[in-house]
């Protein structure tokens, strides 16, 4: 298993277009890749999990990858998030 | 008009969340929502800002921002209304909200108020996409476009897989 830990720069944070650009990112790995924020976790390919953890800016969200392919993907959600949120 | 129509098994219709026209959900400006990024699905112009549940269900997310209604089928469709374009940034602004998330609501329980002049004023565009969230789990979404709606007039016919 592989994670980071990012702070949403974003002052809207994750609302509708960042979510399903983060969905279709992660739908790209064959790797479980989860959203964590608080005690609240979501399925990164389920966009209305996603919105619901209702992520604003300066909050800190955990990312985990885990799968076959979970070093790529772990990377590739961290390069997303640094350049969209 | 619903009575007209004997429903399947393995059809879900969607109800226009508000009175309006409804076009192609790819005549929307904002690549989001034009190019399907958020799933299939629909749009309405809408020439009244009362945004109505589109099909019997749960609220699954208000947003806090006032601007998007998700909508969770007894069907087990996951449906996003999204009032306007970038209308995010209102930050809550010109909307009022009927329900908070959580809520089950009947199809026409009214959701959402949205003051479309002022947003129209502010320099958003109103049109109002439905999309589903989880179009993957559906056979077919599609949209009945081309006329004016009036709310739960059927926009979106899903096919279940």
């Amino acid at each position: 298993m592989k994670s980071f830990q990012y702070v949403v720069k974003d002052p809207l944070g994750i609302h509708a277009r960042p979510a399903g650009l983060l969905v279709k990112e992660a739908k790209n790995f064959s790797s479980k890749i989860t959203i964590k924020k608080d005690d609240k976790e979501a399925d990164a390919s389920r966009l209305m999990a996603v919105m619901a953890l209702g992520v604003k800016g300066g909050m800190q969200i955990t990312v985990t990858a885990e799968g076959a392919d979970e070093d790529a993907a772990c990377a590739a959600m961290k390069k997303f998030f640094e350049e969209q949120l | 008009m619903f009575g007209m129509f004997k429903k399947k098994e393995d059809k879900i219709e969607v109800g226009s969340p508000v009175r309006g026209q409804a076009v192609p959900i790819r005549e929307v400006s904002d690549p989001t929502f034009g190019d399907e990024i958020l799933g299939k699905g629909v749009a309405v112009k809408p020439t009244d800002g009362r945004v109505y549940a589109p099909v019997d269900g749960e609220v699954s997310l208000l947003f806090d921002t006032l601007h998007a209604v998700s909508i969770t089928g007894t069907g087990g469709a996951e449906i996003l209304v999204h009032i306007g374009l970038d209308t995010v940034a209102l930050k809550g602004e010109h909307f009022t909200a009927h329900v908070k998330t959580g809520d089950t609501v009947k199809k026409g329980d009214l959701l959402i108020t949205a003051d479309l002049e002022k947003i129209r004023e502010a320099g958003y565009d109103t049109i109002t996409p439905v999309v589903i969230c989880n179009t993957d789990e559906f056979a077919a979404v599609e949209g009945v476009t081309g006329s004016d709606v009036g709310p739960g007039d059927t926009v979106l016919i899903l096919t279940k897989k």
